[in-house]
């Protein structure tokens, strides 16, 4: 019986490493993200954020049809 | 010993489902409130988007404009339909208040000063009203006529070539034109460079929007990876500014308790 606990405590012991590990790993590069935002920048995200600088000539406020 | 491995068992359990809510990403909590408390004031996605623009007058009186030209559609459309329908004969009085009233709510989008501080609150309370009376209309002659008529008058609809919305859909284009100038001036001002000869071009007709974003998109992405840092970031700033310009708008019009529709004529 003595066994089949430490066991069970053992598994218990590598699970909350999973755990805590993967939680450390998703912050870790969250923050990388904030921190080095040189490396992230594509040509499209500059094209995107020109994109939201402008409105298209047709751009249009839609309030239904009425038939 | 049972009991032990009981214990175990349960603290194992606790403790599984503690870490993984540890572990859960929090940007979905946020995702959630973000949508509730946009839900609570009834303002979609869409005038979410429209009113980011609406910080400074031009901007505003783009929007005020677009929905002017939304409610005359609207009500040209209704009034061929009540045209149509009186020639079939059937009683029309229902349609033509709602038409009454959506005369009123046009002249009070007229009025609305795009210089004032609440004319994004306005704004947002004259589309709910106006889309409000729009589905009024649309519910009202379904109750009179059957689905084989209804396109018919869709069909009619569709081809109705109107003055007065193609002189606001120029009127518009002008005023948006204008608008991504002044745009265009700001990305040069934060470039570094302007180039005179484009923004005319663009004003004139010459080069299209696409054909200028592209221009942008290639200058920037010839400079060297720090100074495109700098823009970019400088750009995405003015970006988010809006957003929360646009946030802050509903934050206030949530704290007065108003953005459920204009009651006027109700």
């Amino acid at each position: 019986m003595n066994k089949k606990i430490i066991s069970i405590f053992f598994l218990l012991i590598i699970f909350i490493s999973i755990t805590l590990g993967y939680s450390y790993y998703i912050s870790n590069s969250n923050e990388q993200q904030y921190n080095s935002p040189i490396q992230t920048i594509s040509d499209n995200n500059i094209s995107e954020e020109i994109d939201e600088t402008f409105i298209e000539e047709d751009d249009e406020i839609e309030i239904g049809e009425m038939v | 010993m049972k009991k032990i491995l009981t214990l175990f068992i349960m603290l194992m359990i606790f403790i599984s489902i503690s870490s993984l809510a540890i572990a859960d990403d929090p940007e979905d909590e946020n995702e959630t409130e973000d949508e509730n408390e946009v839900g609570d004031l009834e303002i979609d996605n869409d005038t979410e988007k429209e009113i980011e623009i609406m910080n400074n007058s031009l901007g505003a009186e783009i929007r005020l404009l677009q929905l002017q030209k939304a409610i005359i559609k609207n009500l040209l459309q209704g009034e061929m339909a009540v045209e149509v329908l009186k020639a079939l004969e059937y009683n029309t009085t229902s349609l033509e208040l709602i038409l009454s009233d959506m005369k009123i709510l046009l002249e009070d989008v007229k009025v609305v000063n795009t210089s004032s501080n609440d004319s994004v609150q306005l704004f947002v309370e004259l589309k709910y009203e106006a889309k409000n009376l729009t589905r009024q209309f649309r519910e009202a002659i379904k109750e009179l006529l059957d689905g084989e008529k209804l396109n018919e008058i869709r069909e009619r609809i569709r081809e109705m070539v109107s003055e007065e919305i193609q002189n606001y859909s120029k009127q518009i284009r002008n005023k948006i034109k204008q608008f991504n100038r002044n745009r265009l001036y700001q990305l040069y001002g934060i470039i570094g460079e302007a180039n005179n000869s484009f923004i005319n071009e663009y004003l004139n007709g010459n080069i299209t929007l696409d054909q200028l974003k592209y221009h942008l998109c290639k200058t920037i992405n010839h400079m060297n990876k720090e100074r495109k840092y700098e823009i970019f970031s400088e750009i995405k700033k003015d970006n988010i500014k809006k957003k929360i310009n646009a946030q802050a708008s509903i934050d206030n019009m949530k704290n007065s308790g108003k953005g459920k529709g204009h009651s006027k004529g109700k």
